[in-house]
């Protein structure tokens, strides 16, 4: 397989095109969503469950709220809590894989217990009792899927810094006298930086689907709009009995969409990182 | 495999599992109080609602509320219900073989179709199959599960009403027979256990995919090949049963995200598994229930886990393990 | 080979079940001889046991299952006999004498004695989550013989007659366990024993409840033989079950729903009031009661509040919120209370105009953004509701639009119950400090006696239940005088007075009654009359009175409800599908046509 600079995939790749395409669209919707929106998403009418016409060009709530407008506005939610919880996971990660795998001995082996429990306990139910316990809002869901997704990233972080550790140039660091400190940040910090980066991308799609799985039990965030809130209103309010299918596809398919987008650069970006590490390993 | 070895990865299980308990008894102490509802009801006073907590043990002192609790765990005692006052065992119990059920069916099906999906994609390699399949499969892993089996719902049981959208069995009716009560059960086993499939489907693929590509490009199939015999028997007999080795181990991986969508399939379609047990539970804040259920899920995952080294190593003794 | 057998046999298998269930799965009628009411509902009971069940699903239960000490009349839900024929009051009215029935036999066969009365009221009164609360007040229960109850109470106690909503069950039954049992894990045997027309016989949790009739029941029989309760998991899933005609009625019907099932030939939907209310509660506890509070004093001004009942619409709030289903509030006793209901003579008509005037001639100047403001007091208010409830926030959100109009902001907050509950109970050292200046709740009564909606404003209430932290002590006084006032026309006058208060103070805006919204068909029963109370109640008198149910019969020539019938469409298909994929494999068997790139 050919190097290929970042550039080149995701602006050479028809995947790479398609999947950046996606994300900025989604992301500018999550910036202007409530500027373009037609209507206020939160306004009632007596209008409910109506089919999609030209006042409401996806249809009415059982609320009587414009179905697009919410859609629109939704996207924020999801993106906000996507990225953010990733970033908390990936920093969390970082850090045990980091401290662990450089320091080894106790810390190494507590961490990588902490990293077995939290790999081993289902990710769902563990998310559900602790956001029923603090109240759903934007920022518990937030510190909640952050708090549960960092062990992946900490166990691939720890195998790098692992085979990192005996490499020539930080030996020679640590006999010319430099500090643990120092060797982190310049030498093993910069060359795990790529990974960490692939695979929180992949984490977003992880975040995202979750924060819609919470949301969707009811569990997210009672004063905002988001997709799965949008799925858990109309199937409580019956609509998919009601046939309303413009009420329940198009929040799903947003979903989907935002999440295959994700999933496709972090695909690619793991393609970018992955020739380089089994270079670094001979 | 050494008995060393085995008993190595059965305590590592049993701590991880002692973990499970305290951290389990821990966070649900921490949680609100139900009796704060009873304020609601023009009729408590103070001094019955004070009353209340005594009575579900919320008046003693922390420390002698986990030794009653992990003593009770133990001993398969896992608290009464308060929503439906039985005891919790009874309502996982109850529960589980549904649960079971849904999952078992919706992981056979998965592990079948997405091998044989996997095997036609691996064989067609770069062709407009494997790449249809391939985005196929890409999106149902990015499809929430439960939007899947809303539109199911939508589809099967509201535009073209031949499949029931909820429950395990039509409501009200008496069986003739076992047959026809397993029969009802059945059909209204068929859109969850799809959601199900379709949820699991496109690791599975991709998972036997690559590992079919692998193993077709190794030697021993380019020799099979050259000496003749012909190529579908190649791939039948050779290429696919050393395949299938990291499938089976997926299979028990995948369980704690099995869980997950277990939740939320039978959430939608009110089948009276451990995933709908759990959400009540979460809503009516009925913390012996979920403190039950988050135990027994994360037991089935140390346990699938635990099979799945064992299985791991039996299947291909070539693995050291570490 | 082996492979394409599997297939085979899997196929094989899936169209036999499938070909099973495509058979009309009917239920066993027996031909007509036993009549059967089927109802739906969406979630079932939890518990039968009447020590810690909380559900409103119950509450269908035991009303057909059990008596009270007094009955409600279907009438004008005033007080009837029950398990008491007749009643008379003492001379110094701080005792009770009940007269019960003679002859009368639980449905074990047991006599019914004032032993029964007696441990109902005292240890399910007492102890019974739901139950408990109604004999606060009483001393003691004499029993002097088997068919006489005394019930003492300290002070004259007119809830004694028709106020005490406590079921009367069977001593012999529940007294043989103790009190930890009974509010633990205790369940109750089937056929479940009572002196009412029905009695429970099955309970298969998550599916049916069955109550079939009596035999030692003491009044006329019943039409019916058997009632079932079957659950459907949704609400929208009883519909489309009533629709289809697989029940014969359900007792309740979505707000959303209704107007669906309004329009459908065949099927009747009944909206009837009930004792409860959604009202929009103020924070009017004042410095002395809670120095500690946080609170806007805007709200805590009489002017501003009673400028809000003029500015919002409550016809409106019913109409968004509800669907126009509730009925709109005319003060906390609902007209539910057909003997003590008066419609109060300040009942805050929409005028928006003259709440502007309230404003302007109070002080309270229009600043530049719209919002009033007088000196550092700006009528901006947090509205909390309950994200449990989309109707609470749907009215919570009318309010706002039309506060607004009359320069009094309202932000509406969702939050959860538990939050909400948090922030209404917040203590600072024992002593009460609310953190809200309002919000969107709702509170339910029992069928007759109003005091328990009308505690919830008096001062003792403070620091249990009340919400609003109202104290006036002329109001307190009132409330005393009329829970001892046993003349129901003295006493509706001295609740009017008390109305009086509560409207002119308004520490609770009453915006809608919620109602009981039930639908049935009207080819499978007859003889509907629609009372609790007259004219225009609920159909099945659900919770409050049995009687309706003995008169209700089913329709002549009522059919079953077919199966799905659909499994046919089902059976095909995965038929079609085996033949399709042995087909194909048989194909494949033909022999290396495939050629194969390995490379990319």
């Amino acid at each position: 397989m050919t190097e290929r600079s970042v550039r080149d995939l995701l602006l050479g790749t028809w995947r790479g095109r398609i999947g950046l395409g996606m994300l900025g669209l989604f992301l500018f919707l999550a910036i202007f969503g409530s500027a373009i929106a037609p209507d206020n998403p939160d306004a009632s009418s007596l209008d409910i469950l109506a089919k999609p016409s030209t006042d409401h060009w996806l249809g009415t709530t059982e609320q009587g709220s414009d179905v697009f407008s919410q859609l629109l506005v939704g996207t924020r939610v999801s993106l906000v809590v996507g990225f953010a919880a990733a970033a908390i996971s990936a920093v969390l990660g970082a850090a045990v894989g980091l401290l662990g795998g450089y320091f080894g001995g106790w810390t190494d082996r507590i961490f990588d217990s902490l990293e077995n429990w939290f790999l081993v306990i289902p990710t769902l139910p563990l998310m559900i009792v602790l956001a029923r316990l603090l109240d759903p809002s934007l920022t518990v869901l937030i510190a909640v899927i952050g708090l549960t997704s960092w062990a992946g990233t900490g166990r691939i972080v720890r195998a790098q810094v692992l085979t990192l550790r005996e490499r020539a140039f930080v030996e020679r660091a640590r006999a010319l006298g430099a500090s643990d400190g120092y060797i982190i940040r310049t030498h093993i910090l910069p060359n795990t930086l790529p990974l960490i980066f692939a695979n929180t991308v992949l984490i977003v799609a992880v975040a995202i689907l979750s924060e819609a799985a919470l949301a969707f039990l009811g569990l997210g965030d009672p004063a905002r709009i988001s997709w799965g809130t949008m799925l858990e209103n109309a199937f409580s309010s019956g609509a998919p009995s009601a046939g309303a299918w413009w009420y329940v596809i198009p929040p799903g398919l947003c979903i989907t969409l935002l999440v295959l987008s994700v999933s496709i650069l972090g695909y690619l970006f793991e393609e970018y990182v992955n020739p380089r590490l089994r270079e670094q390993q001979a | 495999m050494s008995p060393r070895w085995l008993a190595g990865k059965v305590a590592a299980a049993l701590l991880t599992f002692a973990f499970v308990l305290v951290f389990n008894f821990f966070l649900f102490r921490v949680m609100g109080d139900p009796t704060t509802q009873l304020a609601r009801l023009p009729r408590a006073t103070p001094q019955e609602i004070e009353k209340l907590r005594a009575s579900y043990g919320l008046d003693k002192p922390i420390t002698g509320q986990f030794v009653d609790y992990a003593g009770d765990t133990l001993r398969f005692d896992l608290g009464i219900s308060q929503r439906t006052r039985r005891s919790v065992w009874t309502e996982i119990k109850d529960a589980l073989p549904w649960t079971l059920l849904l999952v078992g069916t919706g992981t056979v099906l998965a592990t079948l179709i997405g091998a044989w999906l996997g095997v036609i994609a691996a064989t067609r390699r770069g062709k407009p199959a494997d790449d249809g399949l391939l985005g196929f499969s890409l999106f149902t892993y990015a499809a929430p599960e439960y939007w899947i089996g809303i539109i199911l719902i939508l589809v099967f049981a509201v535009w073209l009403p031949v499949l029931p959208a909820g429950q395990q069995m039509t409501p009200g009716e008496d069986f003739s027979s076992w047959l026809a009560q397993a029969a009802d059960v059945a059909e209204h086993l068929v859109l969850p256990a799809t959601a199900m499939t379709l949820m699991l489907l496109g690791q599975y693929f991709l998972i036997m995919r690559s590992s079919m590509v692998d193993v077709l490009t190794e030697d021993f199939i380019t020799v099979k090949r050259a000496i003749g015999l012909p190529w579908d028997r190649v791939v039948r007999r050779h290429a696919v049963p050393n395949a299938l080795l990291p499938l089976v181990t997926l299979s028990a991986i995948q369980f704690g995200a099995v869980v997950g969508g277990a939740i939320t399939i039978e959430t939608i379609f009110s089948w009276p598994g451990l995933g709908e047990l759990s959400f009540t539970a979460i809503n009516a804040k009925d913390f012996p229930v979920l403190q039950g259920t988050f135990l027994i899920f994360s037991a089935g995952v140390i346990l699938a886990n635990l099979l799945a080294d064992c299985l791991y190593f039996v299947l291909d003794p070539r693995v050291q393990a570490t | 080979m082996r492979l394409r057998t599997i297939v085979a046999v899997l196929g094989a298998v899936a169209a036999l079940i499938v070909a099973v269930t495509a058979l009309p799965a009917g239920a066993q009628d027996d031909g007509g001889e036993k009549k059967v009411l089927k109802l739906g509902w969406g979630q079932d009971v939890q518990t039968l046991n009447p020590f810690v069940a909380q559900d409103e699903e119950n509450f269908r239960l035991w009303a057909l299952n059990w008596d009270l000490l007094v009955n409600f009349s279907p009438d004008d839900v005033s007080p009837a006999p029950g398990i008491a024929e007749s009643w008379d009051v003492s001379k110094d009215k701080k005792a009770v004498t009940f007269h019960l029935l003679e002859g009368a036999k639980w449905s074990d066969g047991e006599p019914i004695t004032s032993k029964d009365v007696k441990y109902s009221l005292e240890t399910l009164g007492t102890n019974g989550l739901i139950f408990s609360g109604y004999t606060s007040n009483v001393t003691r229960v004499e029993t002097p013989d088997e068919h006489t109850v005394v019930v003492h109470t300290d002070q004259p106690d007119a809830r004694v007659i028709g106020g005490l909503f406590i079921y009367m069950i069977p001593e012999h039954v529940y007294g043989k366990s103790t009190v930890k049992e009974l509010t633990g894990s205790y369940q109750p045997k089937l056929p479940l024993v009572g002196s009412g027309p029905f009695m429970v016989t099955e309970f298969t949790r998550g599916r049916i409840v069955k109550m079939e009739r009596n035999p030692n029941w003491r009044g006329e029989k019943p039409n019916y033989d058997e009632i079932q309760f079957i659950k459907y998991g949704t609400t929208d899933a009883v519909i489309r079950a009533l629709k289809l005609g697989e029940i014969d009625a359900t007792m309740e019907v979505e707000p959303t729903a209704f107007s669906q099932v309004e329009n459908v030939d065949g099927i009747e939907a009944v909206r009837a009031p009930s004792p409860s209310f959604t009202e929009l509660g103020f924070n009017v506890c004042s410095k002395e009661i809670c120095p500690d509070a946080k609170v806007n004093p805007g709200v805590q001004d009489r002017v501003v509040r009673q400028a809000v009942g003029y500015a919002v619409d409550r016809n409106r709030v019913n109409e968004i919120s509800s669907r126009g289903t509730s009925f709109v509030g005319h003060g906390i006793v609902p007209t539910f209370y057909k003997s003590f209901y008066e419609k109060p003579a300040e009942d805050y008509a929409y005028d928006p105009d003259r709440a502007n005037q309230m404003l302007d001639d109070a002080g309270y100047a229009r600043e530049g953004d719209g919002l009033r403001k007088k000196g550092d007091v700006t009528l901006s208010f947090d509205l909390f509701v309950r994200s449990e409830s989309p109707s609470d926030t749907q009215a919570a959100k009318v309010i706002a639009e039309q506060a607004r109009e009359v320069g009094v902001e309202f932000k509406v907050q969702v939050i959860s119950t538990d939050k909400l509950t948090e922030l209404t109970t917040r203590k600072n050292d024992g002593v009460p400090a609310p953190d809200f200046d309002a919000f969107v709740w709702g509170w339910g009564g029992d069928p007759y006696d109003p005091s328990a909606l009308l505690k919830l404003v008096t001062t003792s209430d403070i620091g249990g239940s009340s919400d609003s932290f109202y104290s006036n002590p002329e109001y307190d006084r009132l409330f005393k005088q009329q829970t001892g006032e046993f003349d129901p026309d003295k006493r509706k006058d001295l609740i009017r007075q008390m109305i009086e208060l509560t409207q002119r103070d308004l520490p609770y805006l009453v915006l809608t009654e919620d109602p009981f919204l039930t639908a049935y068909r009207t080819d499978r029963v007859t003889n509907i009359e629609r009372s609790c109370p007259k004219p225009d109640g609920d159909p099945f008198c659900q919770q409050v009175s049995y009687q309706p149910m003995l008169a209700i019969a089913p329709a002549e020539g009522g059919g079953d409800g077919g199966g799905s019938g659909a499994g046919i469409f089902v059976a095909i298909g995965v038929v079609v599908l085996g033949l399709l994929a042995f087909v194909f494999l048989r194909r494949r068997r033909g022999g290396g046509r495939e050629p194969l790139e390995l490379e990319t």
